[in-house]
């Protein structure tokens, strides 16, 4: 029987060089958005057509959460070699934090059965590093966190891990599949897409998925399914610096008013 | 984004005479090889500037008559009415554009040889020139005096009519008025030498004569070189540089400053090689202090930072720059709109000058390749056409052509996928900057790498893969491309195959331990001996870096070399002090040596003219002339061959060896650009890159299409009015 490894990625979101607080002070305005696929997930697509080259029967299967501008991601990971890209979403998971994502990636999970789950140690725009694992927990499943070299057969039951851990220590252990494991950067070299597998992928179907193909109501996710809220995002206020310049007397004289002015007292 | 409120000062217009520059931004007179005689170049060139946010643009020098004909040089004239029709152009362009057209109205004396016009110069003194060694003047009596002061007065009113709102009475470079001024030439014992007044007398006459002519229409400037450099031999900055100064404030209407000679004007067009920034300043900074007006001064400034700098603590109220305005005639523009990053920095290579000083082919610019083609191939430095086609580019190689073909062609809104070996933009730039005094040259690698990243994140079709394995034909073919850029660059021969003899030397071999080629030396991997020989058949900068590099190092450096040692340098101006910086070094150069065959541990030399001076028919298989006996071993612990270069032509050679998989593949052409066509300086392979990301739709890419061409048109004469028919006056 085949390997299936399902490869959880997420389209992030960078700043463009200017950009605006969105009206409700909860996120930034969505104008200024560059999208583009989490840097983890480039390492952990590679992993699994890694282990897919090597030889056996694997299928990759790459899913993710996200309205249908993430497609752009999935297409990527389709022309750098995954055989499938499921996208799943319904208007009702907006506003959803990792729990509740990892509870919509558990129910893909269960459909699709595979015997590996790969996820990105964190996401570089929210950075709560936290899905895969909850995902995993909601599972019942073996995991391991932040895994830089992996080690698997196709149809073996087990895999050997190596995980970074505090102070450059380095953590063998082998784990019985199926598993969930996040994969840190630089685990492998992610490979760039030629023109021809760009082109093919264009043409490949995405499979979209809604909540109640997953058996799950509105409840389930979006904020009412999260255990957490965005309250406010914000820029904080900078700092300012001022080179006091002149002789010593006069550095320090003015040093003495720009006190007296922080202080509020008269000059 | 907007500007940082800190560079405001530099935007703030300032008042010269008459006229108001709008901002403090000048583009200093500097020469391009276009004059009075290509009016198009002239005229595209410099308001291409004005729209990039120049407050004053100026000509070249311009010569007030024939009797100051710098040919085989190139300057601008203002003899005529001939002259005033075509420099009008570029007033008009630049005036369209909201900026003041300026012109530098120059006299050579002895250092303009009079090639075409077969004139006597005239100067303070008669000398020899310095700088044109065969050229002497003729020392002025009073009626010269007076008669060349009036040449002044009858070209700045031609300069007035040409629209011209500034005119200069130039002074800068050893030219005539500073000849008078410097006891270097002035040994007159009149009332024109002697004294400092005495020697200013000419100058200062001249600028009253200048001013009262067209001094209420016109801005009046004079370019003063301060320091000669020469110490008490000619002028010192703060003993007759503020002097003069003084005492010609009240006739100008703006000082434009600098440093240096004409012999070694390297000294103020400082290559980044030996000079930073702002390195006229120490001699500069006198003349603010003792003038009211205002004062711009050059440098090399191409930082805002530095720029504020200069006006604050009083160095100067106007930035005054060539190079930099040459590299990126938009970058006032680019500092007010706080795009910094986007600025196209002068690595001050000085390759634009060279082509000056070569005498007259047009300039270009190793880091703007659209420098000199804005008129004649419609290349604005900014602006592309949009692309004429859906086609994927696939570049290989993202050294000094690739890296430009990429980005025109993204600025143009082609997919493009960048493809490169190394793990760094810049080709063998990187190599390049870490020779000695070469850092700076890295700016162009890193415009390039900036521009990239920000437009492939702009457009995600393309894609930038650095740190690839080499590329095969069949890689090539199968990816997916619709069009081929072979861009792979060059590398200097390993068997000493070379100009002189066009074969290898018999025994040079790199890949041997003591035998190293410019690349492992700059690499560093290969373990170099005490003795150094290098082996040198190449006339530009890598074999003297070299020996620089290794003789700072401390090893005993012998350059052996069979053509002129950096001759190209004279013309970039960095020759005396690669000179100087060889000698305090202590490299033996044999010159006029080259290297007949390569053993373990030596090399034999030979004197490349003892082959006897008489030529003789001797018959077939005998050569005409005598062996050459000069034969001699010298031995090295580490040899270097500085020989020639080849190209890295083997995928584009593979790829057209498959032409038949091409159309399957989708494959519809492969181009080659760059050195891996033919090796050559880094302005023209940026430029080969450059050209065939613009003409990339044309019938057939790879070769260049016909540009605009200005010559005189047979039977039409240069003055309106005059016959241009062949008249004998028999």
């Amino acid at each position: 029987m085949a390997t299936k490894i399902l490869v959880a990625v997420k389209q992030v979101t960078a700043l463009d060089e200017d950009f605006e607080i969105r009206a409700d002070g909860r996120d930034v305005d969505a104008d200024f958005f560059l999208r583009d696929l989490n840097e983890w997930d480039d390492f952990s697509l590679e992993e699994a057509v890694k282990i897919k080259e090597a030889g056996g029967e694997v299928e990759v299967v790459v899913v993710t959460v996200g309205p249908e501008e993430a497609d752009e991601s999935l297409r990527k990971c389709l022309a750098k070699g995954a055989d499938r890209a499921i996208r799943i979403w319904d208007e009702a998971m907006e506003g959803s934090d990792s729990q509740a994502i990892a509870r919509v990636l558990a129910a893909a999970v269960q459909q699709q059965n595979p015997d590996l789950v790969f996820a990105g140690v964190q996401s570089s725009d929210h950075s709560f590093a936290s899905t895969g694992i909850a995902l995993a927990g909601l599972l019942n499943w073996p995991h391991a966190a932040v895994v830089n070299q992996f080690e698997f057969s196709p149809g073996a039951t087990q895999a050997v891990i190596r995980r970074e851990l505090e102070g450059g220590v380095l953590q063998m252990m082998s784990i019985d599949l199926p598993a969930v494991l996040s994969i840190q950067l630089g685990i492998n070299t992610p490979r760039y897409a030629s023109l021809r597998t760009i082109k093919q992928a264009a043409a490949k179907p995405i499979e979209q998925v809604g909540l109640s193909d997953l058996g799950l109501s509105a409840t389930d996710v979006g904020e009412a399914g999260s255990a957490s809220r965005v309250r406010r995002m914000y820029i904080p206020e900078k700092g300012r610096a001022e080179m006091i310049e002149g002789s010593l007397a006069e550095q320090a004289a003015k040093l003495a008013a720009i006190i007296k002015e922080f202080k509020g007292a008269s000059a | 984004m907007a500007r940082d409120p800190k560079h405001d000062i530099l935007f703030e217009p300032i008042q010269i005479g008459p006229k108001t520059l709008r901002n403090r931004f000048y583009q200093v007179p500097h020469c391009i090889g276009a004059g009075s005689d290509r009016p198009g170049f002239q005229a595209a060139h410099r308001s291409v500037k004005a729209e990039g946010g120049w407050a004053g643009i100026n000509t070249e020098y311009c010569s007030i008559h024939p009797e100051s004909d710098d040919t085989h040089r190139l300057s601008a004239r203002l003899w005529d009415d001939g002259d005033v029709h075509n420099l009008r152009a570029m007033c008009d362009e630049v005036h369209r554009y909201g900026a003041l057209a300026g012109v530098e109205l120059w006299y050579g004396g002895a250092h303009s040889p009079n090639m075409e016009s077969r004139s006597t110069p005239r100067g303070p003194s008669q000398y020899a020139s310095e700088f044109e060694t065969m050229t002497y003047c003729k020392e002025m009596d009073l009626n010269d005096i007076k008669q060349v002061q009036g040449y002044y007065v009858e070209a700045a009113l031609r300069a007035r009519d040409a629209g011209f709102d500034i005119v200069y009475v130039y002074g800068a470079h050893s030219y005539l008025p500073l000849q008078f001024l410097s006891p270097f030439y002035n040994k007159r014992t009149d009332h024109y030498g002697g004294s400092l007044e005495n020697r200013a007398r000419f100058w200062l006459e001249t600028l009253e004569q200048v001013g009262r002519a067209v001094g209420k229409d016109c801005a009046i400037a004079t370019r003063f070189a301060v320091d000669s450099l020469y110490g008490t031999s000619g002028i010192e900055a703060e003993v007759d540089g503020v002097k003069f100064a003084k005492l010609a404030d009240p006739l100008v209407d703006v000082w434009d400053i600098d440093v240096g000679d004409i012999a070694e004007w390297g000294e103020d067009a400082g290559p980044s090689r030996f000079y930073l920034q702002g390195h006229q300043v120490p001699w500069t900074k006198f003349i603010k202090q003792v003038v009211k007006k205002p004062v711009l001064g050059v440098g090399r400034f191409t930082d805002p930072e530095k720029m504020v700098e200069i006006v604050t603590k009083g160095y100067a109220d106007i930035i005054g720059a060539a190079r930099p305005s040459i590299a990126d005639p938009f970058l006032p523009k680019k500092i007010e709109e706080g795009r910094y990053d986007d600025i196209r920095v002068c690595i001050g290579c000085n390759v634009c000058i060279s082509r000056w000083e070569i005498g007259g082919p047009p300039m270009i610019c190793t880091q703007n390749a659209t420098a000199g083609e804005e008129f004649r191939r419609g290349w604005h430095p900014e602006k592309f056409k949009k692309k004429g086609s859906q086609d994927s580019v696939l570049v290989i190689g993202a050294g000094p052509s690739g890296g430009e073909c990429s980005r025109v062609l993204m600025e143009r809104g082609y997919t493009v996928h960048l493809y490169d070996t190394a793990a760094k933009i810049g080709g063998h730039i990187n190599e390049l900057a870490l020779l000695p005094g070469l850092g700076e040259w890295g700016y162009h690698r890193d415009y390039r790498e900036t521009q990239i990243t920000k437009l492939a994140k702009k457009n995600k079709e393309c894609q930038v893969a650095l740190g690839q394995k080499p590329m095969t034909a069949t890689d090539a073919l199968a990816y997916g491309a619709d069009r081929i850029v072979i861009a792979t660059g060059s590398s200097w021969n390993t068997d000493g195959t070379n100009c002189l003899s066009h074969d290898p030397i018999p025994g040079a071999d790199a890949s041997r331990d003591d035998q190293l080629t410019p690349e492992q030396v700059i690499l560093g991997k290969k373990k170099i001996g005490k003795r150094v020989v290098i082996v040198n058949a190449d006339t530009y900068f890598m074999a003297p870096s070299i020996a620089e590099k290794l003789a700072a190092a401390g090893h005993e450096v012998t350059l052996v070399t069979g053509v002129h040692l950096a001759n190209y340098m004279h013309f970039t101006l960095e020759y005396p002090n690669m000179m100087r910086r060889l000698h305090e070094l202590h490299v033996n150069v044999l010159e006029h040596e080259f290297c007949s065959k390569i053993e373990p541990g030596r090399m034999q030399a030979y004197n490349i003219w003892g082959d006897g001076s008489k030529r003789t028919y001797r018959g077939p298989g005998k050569p005409p002339r005598d062996e050459n006996q000069s034969h001699h071993w010298i031995e090295f612990d580490s040899l270097i061959l500085v020989t020639g270069r080849h190209s890295h032509d083997s995928l584009h050679r593979e790829l057209h060896a498959k032409t038949g998989e091409w159309e399957k593949n989708g494959v519809k052409a492969v181009y080659l650009i760059g050195d891996a066509e033919a090796p050559r300086l880094i302005a023209d392979a940026t430029f080969s890159g450059h050209r065939l990301a613009r003409e990339i739709e044309e019938a057939n890419p790879q070769l260049p299409l016909p540009y605009k061409r200005e010559v005189a048109k047979w039977g039409v004469a240069h003055v309106a009015g005059t016959s241009a028919a062949l008249e004998y006056k028999v």
